[in-house]
């Protein structure tokens, strides 16, 4: 398999970045580690005209805090997401999706930008992404703009990017004491596989009553895109949390998905496994909540 | 201590340094001076009639430099086995698989022969295809080959014994069927080659095989040239485990293009072309009836087996009898019904993979042994040692366990793993399993049948003294055969490791029959001793003239000749030496006789010492049809143990530890075999729990990468405890025999087992993915429901 030919673009800044693609619009990609992109232009899915490499721009790199929010650029690598003692601390669910993601060597390349730009409906990082409810700064030569990622997903490999536009960063919020979220995903075996299911949940608790104040159930694999699981979440606000509630909750999410069924795993099994998950992590949320 | 002086130890592989500095030379590494760059027009359809090949287009491309089809190529047929030469190199008149070979081109790059490839317009008048055992076999299916009705490409019926009366004595008889998957290698280095046909009529073939031989023969065949004209090569090869042991289209079309441009061509496979060729282990569906007496005694085993074959033969008539007869053995049976289908399919060809033959039926028994012994209330261990062969045992279809040390492995594995504190003691959700299996050390006979020697080999001794030149066309592929083959040469001719060099993989060197059938350590380790038993004596022969001492008053240890009646002066001879090196500041002043100067004293009295070497088993096996199939001079035997948990409501089955003893007779090279014993274990696991070659419904490969075709990762493998159990095979050079095949044989029906014990469930389809272990319990959940 050979790559199609294309011209390489590699700016040093954002305004330049913005630029070149004002300039090619649809004819342009951006190329962040390349790890999704390559392998589609390989197969011949997409055969961009210009590939614009973000990979120069240092200031898409950083992780940072601001007040209660964490600020990670469109370029910080898997591998570092899946290390850092800050994501883990303060967000482990992304941290838990960045080890799950592909090998070694895949992750260091790999970038939570690209990861979210693939629009994969299996991703790794969107679930967690979507349940702290994360927001991304995008930018363009016409300006820029915060997107909610919940809107941001399409279908699969589309998003509300207009052709012109790159993602600098995403924003998620620090959640507070009583909040906790939980993030796992199975495939076939252990490492580097497309997953048949991922799904993650948030959980706030009411100070007072340690009820549930907020849900957000994100399930993988099992739509066109990322998809949050409203029934199951009505079933969680409002009580207090146990082993009959999360269970009443894991069967309003196996409604409120709608597997396909393909050479990975058929339907059946991939509602049942939303079960099983949304379970497990609001278990892990419950117990990140309540460690104090 | 051991009673060797190089053999039986860690020695380090010598070819370690190239490759972890990465400068082993593999053939996409390679190129030659005018290169051409060849391709494939393959076939996207599964079957059809060719109606026209329109090259015109191709042909003005710039670049494009040659196109050949079936009427450049001929129609020469040719196959694995003689008896099944059901392919010709392009297909003339249709087209039976996606993927079958249609035409080639040879440009200056690769950008250009891929171009050319798409601009080679094929018209075809689509035939309808069969894709299932089932589908094939039924009346009235369309027919792949006219000379096999039915598409059945091989059938086998045998009996020993006999097993309906053996049945009326048993206390338990019990049927059970199984089914496997078709699997890919998943090698790390796709097929490739390099042509090169030089302007004296001569073809050198460098290509990544397992076989240079066969490749050899195959070639001269089908171009039409003497072999003696043809020359195979063989660089460092990433693997092959039986895909790469016969020869392939790419290598032919590749000589081909070389031999009418006149020009080197580089052909090389992709990852999908490599699943498209296919020539893997087998898809086998078996039926096994087993019965036994109330104390677990072995009485009969009726057993059918249909192969998912693909389009045509490979080595599948060798498949076909392997699955029946590699159950013969390790255990006392001594009646056996065996009938085996071979059907042909529009998928492509099912040929060997590592356990040729044995793998599934291996799976399906052991497990069925497994559920006999608790239905007997025996411990599976217990029902095992019962029933086990010993040395000199010969089974019912004549194959003879000149060594066997099953005993010993499992006791190996029982101890070693802790079974008597964990059978049936551990909570739901976790299991311990075992199972045992033997394989052949090398086949009995070659694929053509020959009066060939196995194997050749040459040893020269270099004419300034003390290094050991060793040339074996026999194949290096990763398996660490080139590092054994000088240790058996160190070790014969009483010099170190460090004194011999070795070149294998050219057919210029000699015959071998390659790297398959876990038959290279046991034949051409034989045919290695010889040629160095060989070149030793000579050395001894001219020094005991020179010295007039009895040559057998002499040895050759560890590189200094040992005089075995008393001190002999050595001076004289020692003198000779240093005078030929006058300036040297090396020379040897005291001390005992050096190899070195032995022989280079023997040159100086004969000329360049050479030594050869060969071998070639004993005629082996019975006189029934199919006899040759499973024979071998020795046979190696294994037991394994794994635990693993499953998550009983994911159906996600992980691999805690696995116990493995091998019964390889004297390990040559223990690290290596240790090697060959990871690598059967992984394979193993990943053929149990997650591979599966999968179509579409046009007969299309749609997990063609590795990505998709899942193979276990690092973290899928669990440690691994290797015991390695040295029995002395008579037959074996230095008692050594197999372990490269034979250790993946307990494998898969040990996980079936533990899973059964973690479980509660039997299943009875491969892989075990979370969907069918999940599948499975919610089935029995209901049932007991
Ligand atoms: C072997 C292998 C295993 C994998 N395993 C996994 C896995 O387990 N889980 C998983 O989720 N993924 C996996 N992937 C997919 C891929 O690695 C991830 O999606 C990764 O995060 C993509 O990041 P990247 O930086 O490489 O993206 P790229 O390939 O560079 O880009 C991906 C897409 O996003 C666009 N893009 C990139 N950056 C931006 C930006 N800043 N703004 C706008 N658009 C942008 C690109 O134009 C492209 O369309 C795997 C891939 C491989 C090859």
């Amino acid at each position: 398999m050979l790559l199609p030919k294309f011209d390489f673009h590699e700016p040093a800044s954002v305004e330049e970045a913005c630029q070149v693609m004002a300039e090619f619009k649809e004819k342009a990609k951006p190329l962040a580690g390349g790890t999704d992109l390559m392998v589609n232009m390989k197969k011949k899915i997409v055969s961009p005209e210009q590939i614009v490499s973000l990979g120069r721009i240092d200031t898409l790199k950083d992780l940072s805090r601001e007040n209660g929010t964490l600020k990670i650029g469109a370029c910080f690598t898997v591998a570092d997401l899946a290390v850092s003692e800050t994501v883990q601390k303060l967000v482990s669910a992304l941290g838990s999706g960045g080890r799950a993601l592909g090998s070694p060597l895949v992750r260091n390349l790999a970038t939570i930008g690209g990861n979210i730009g693939s629009a994969r409906p299996a991703a790794d990082l969107p679930p967690s992404l979507m349940a702290y409810g994360a927001r991304l700064s995008i930018e363009s030569s016409r300006g820029s703009r915060e997107l909610d990622i919940e809107k941001f997903f399409k279908g699969p490999g589309m998003t509300a990017l207009a052709p012109d536009e790159v993602i600098t960063a995403i924003h998620v919020d620090i959640p507070g004491p009583g909040a906790g979220a939980g993030y796992i995903n199975i495939g076939v075996r252990r490492a580097q596989d497309c997953n048949i299911v991922n799904v993650a949940s948030f959980l706030a608790l009411d100070e007072k009553d340690g009820a549930v104040k907020t849900a957000r159930i994100v399930m993988g694999s099992v739509g066109p895109t990322p998809m949050r699981a409203p029934t199951a979440e009505k079933v969680l606000v409002g009580s207090r949390p146990d082993a009959s509630l999360f269970a009443e909750a894991a069967a309003a999410a196996e409604q409120d998905c709608s597997p396909i069924l393909d050479f990975r795993g058929s339907a059946e099994y991939r509602r049942a496994m939303v079960g099983v998950l949304t379970r497990r992590t609001l278990e892990i949320a419950l117990k990140e909540a309540q460690r104090g | 201590m051991s009673r060797f002086n190089v053999i039986n130890s860690r020695a380090r592989r010598i070819d370690t340094p190239d490759k972890a500095t990465g400068r082993a030379v593999f053939i996409d590494d390679m190129s030659l001076p005018g290169m051409l760059y060849g391709a494939l027009v393959q076939s996207p359809v599964a079957h059809a009639r060719i109606v026209g090949i329109d090259a015109s287009a191709a042909a003005k491309l710039p670049g494009v430099k040659d196109i050949v089809t079936a009427k450049e190529a001929g129609m020469i047929k040719y196959g694995v086995s003689p008896a099944r030469y059901d392919e010709t190199l392009f297909c003339h008149d249709k087209v039976r698989y996606v993927g079958d070979e249609i035409a080639a081109v040879a440009a200056v790059d690769r950008e250009i022969a891929q171009e050319a490839v798409s601009l080679i317009k094929v018209e075809y008048e689509e035939l309808p295809a069969v894709f299932t055992v089932e589908e094939a076999m039924a009346a009235g299916a369309p027919q792949l080959h006219d000379e096999y009705p039915g598409n059945v490409c091989a059938e086998v019926h045998q009996e020993f014994g006999d097993v309906e009366k053996a049945f009326a004595e048993c206390d338990l008889i019990r049927t059970t069927t199984f089914k496997n998957k078709r699997q890919d290698a998943a090698f790390i280095e796709p097929m490739g080659c390099i042509a090169a046909y030089d302007l004296s009529g001569r073809l050198t073939l460098y290509s990544s095989t397992q076989v240079p031989h066969y490749v050899q023969r195959t070639v001269a065949m089908v171009l039409g040239l003497d072999v003696g004209r043809v020359r195979v090569v063989k660089p460092y090869v990433g693997g092959g485990f039986g895909i790469k042991a016969a020869a392939n289209s790419g290598e032919m079309a590749a000589s081909l293009l070389s031999k009418r441009t006149g020009r080197p061509v580089k052909l090389t496979y992709s990852r999908e072309q490599v699943f498209m060729f296919g020539r893997a282990r087998h898809g086998f569906a078996h039926t096994m009836t087993t019965g036994v007496k109330k104390d677990g005694t072995l009485m009969a085993l009726k057993h059918e087996c249909y192969l998912d074959g693909g389009a045509y033969s490979s080595f599948g008539i060798a498949t076909v009898y392997y699955a029946g007869s590699l159950l013969g053995g390790p255990y006392r049976l001594p009646n056996m019904k065996y009938d085996g289908f071979r059907v042909y399919n529009n998928k492509p060809a099912c040929g060997a993979q590592r356990g040729h033959g044995g793998v599934a039926a291996r799976a399906a028994w052991e497990q069925q042994l497994d559920m006999i012994a608790e239905e007997l209330s025996i411990d599976p261990v217990d029902l095992r040692l019962k029933n086990m062969m010993q040395a000199g045992d010969t089974t019912c279809n004549d194959l003879n366990m000149s060594s066997l040390g099953m005993e010993e492995c499992i006791e190996a594995v029982k101890d070693g793993s802790g079974w008597t504190s964990k059978k049936g003691k551990l909570p739901k959700g976790k299991g311990i399993g075992m199972a045992c299996g033997f394989f052949v050390s090398g086949a009995g006979y070659p694929i053509y049948r020959s009066d060939t020697y196995h194997g050749t080999v040459v040893i020269k001794l270099t004419e300034d003294g003390g290094t050991a030149l060793v040339y074996t066309a026999s194949a290096e592929i990763g398996q660490g055969s080139d590092t054994t083959f000088a240790m058996i040469a160190a070790e014969a001719l009483g010099v170190p490791l460090s004194s011999v060099r070795l070149a294998s993989g050219d057919t210029d060197m000699g015959v071998d029959l390659g790297a398959y059938s876990s038959r290279q350590t046991l034949m051409t380790g034989h045919a290695v001793k010889e040629a160095a038993e060989d070149v030793k004596a000579q050395v001894l022969d001219v020094m005991a003239d020179e010295l007039d001492v009895p040559a057998d008053k002499m040895d050759i240890k560890d590189g200094k000749i040992v005089f075995t009646a008393g001190d002999v002066d050595i001076s004289a001879l020692r003198t000779r030496y240093i005078k030929e090196h006058r300036g040297w500041i090396d020379n040897i002043e005291e001390g005992p006789l050096t190899f070195k100067e032995a022989s280079r004293i023997a040159y100086l009295a004969r000329g360049s010492i050479v030594g050869t070497g060969k071998y070639k088993p004993p005629e082996l096996g019975g006189k029934f049809k199919g006899a040759a199939v499973g024979t071998s001079p020795a046979y190696g035997c294994s037991a394994q143990v794994v635990e693993v948990e499953v998550d009983m409501e994911t159906g996600h089955i992980k691999i805690e530890k696995m116990t493995d003893a091998h019964d390889c007779g004297l390990a040559i090279n223990k690290t290596s075999v240790e090697g060959q014993m990871h690598g059967s274990l992984s394979m193993g696991l990943g053929e149990a729990l997650y591979e599966e070659v999968k179509f579409d419904e046009k007969g299309r490969v749609i997990n063609s990468d590795l990505a998709e075709y899942k193979i276990p990762t690092s973290l899928d493998m669990p440690n691994v405890d290797t015991i390695i159990v040295e029995s002395d095979e008579p037959n074996g050079p230095f008692g050594a025999k197999e372990v490269g095949e034979g250790a993946i044989m307990p494998t898969i029906p040990a996980i079936l087992n533990a899973v059964y014990d973690a479980t509660g469930v039997r299943i009875f389809e491969l892989p075990l993915t979370p969907e069918r272990v999940y599948m499975a319990l919610k089935k029995a959940k209901k049932k007991n429901a």
